[in-house]
């Protein structure tokens, strides 16, 4: 299954579907960053820490990580 | 005097951007200087080097801490009214907080404010219990707009983002404080000077919020230190009441006589 995650395109093929974002993290966020602070956005929609696990991802969806940055 | 916005009490009326300083540690010893306890930040996919992450967002956490703050999210770099209310969500889950600088930029060259979409994402988020301090150009009737979905607290721009030009329409700035007398009024974005500061004030503002006036500053230490001065000295000038301004000279010292005698003039 191809997705977007932070606008790059990836791929996850050897979990079975359907794949919860929970999944997607684990396998396609860096170790690191998944120990940061971040919110998720689902195509746009905001997705609370509650739900990723029963939140689907299906192909071509777009997954939006952000982190806290400085800002004025 | 203290400042109450959305219930909260504030000791000092500056708000104080995290950005653009020249390192972590010039920033928090700026904003502790400052005396600010709102502080200003962001969500963004990207990690700049020394400006996002979990450093930098322990140093903030420890600078509110200290002032006995509280932050303030923004909507940075969000151009509908929709990506305003995800990002705004999102910044709800991630710093506790229901308040939310709302910013939607409707044109990237001077990164002005879509007012129509301003609008629609404030009465959403307003609608959805977030405190909202809507960013928003010196037009009367978008901020009576605004206060009147509800939005407690306006935030009209002195001029555009990152500029230092100063209060471009000081007359915008007035009618606005004129015309809605029981809006708390905070002058955000493109001061460049503390003169600048306590001229809002003077006008009657109740805050000021910046940023790149103390970040972009040779010393931002000493700067920030300086606009906590020029608020005090606007506000108190506020209160006190400033003279009335006369077309023609008076003699300040008493003209019940004079030193010496002179032929009257021409009146």
């Amino acid at each position: 299954m191809k997705f977007y995650l932070n606008g790059t395109e990836l791929e996850i093929s050897h979990l079975s579907q359907p794949i919860n974002i929970k999944q997607v993290l684990s396998h396609a966020l860096a170790e690191k960053k998944q120990q940061q602070s971040f919110a998720l956005a689902l195509n746009g929609e905001f997705i609370g820490k509650d739900d990723y696990t029963s939140t689907e991802v299906k192909e071509s969806d777009s997954i939006d990580v952000l982190f806290p940055i400085v800002g004025g | 005097m203290a400042l109450n916005i959305y219930g909260r009490h504030l000791d000092s009326r500056l708000l104080i951007g995290s950005a653009l300083y020249p390192s972590p540690e010039v920033m928090k010893q700026a904003i502790l200087a400052s005396g600010s306890q709102v502080v200003t930040l962001s969500l963004k996919r990207q990690n700049p080097h020394e400006q996002s992450g979990e450093k930098i967002w322990t140093y903030i956490q420890e600078v509110v801490k200290q002032n006995q703050g509280f932050l303030l999210p923004n909507t940075a770099g969000c151009k509908s009214a929709k990506e305003a209310v995800t990002l705004a969500k999102m910044s709800r889950e991630l710093f506790q907080t229901n308040w939310i600088k709302l910013e939607v930029i409707g044109d990237d060259y001077n990164l002005q404010p879509d007012p129509i979409e301003l609008l629609a994402a404030a009465e959403q988020l307003l609608a959805d219990g977030f405190k909202v301090l809507p960013y928003c150009t010196d037009d009367l009737v978008i901020c009576q707009r605004l206060y009147d979905l509800g939005c407690q607290v306006i935030m009209p721009w002195a001029s555009p983002i990152g500029t230092g030009k100063g209060l471009m329409n000081p007359y915008n700035l007035a009618s606005i404080r004129l015309r809605l007398p029981d809006a708390t009024l905070i002058l955000d974005a493109g001061i460049g000077k503390p003169s600048d500061a306590c001229l809002a004030m003077e006008m009657g503002f109740d805050a000021v919020l910046l940023n790149s006036a103390i970040a972009l500053a040779d010393n931002p230490v000493l700067m920030a230190k300086a606009f906590a001065q020029a608020i005090n000295a606007g506000e108190s000038a506020y209160i006190a009441g400033t003279m009335p301004e006369r077309q023609t000279a008076h003699p300040s010292t008493p003209t019940l006589d004079l030193p010496f005698w002179h032929h009257p003039e021409h009146s």
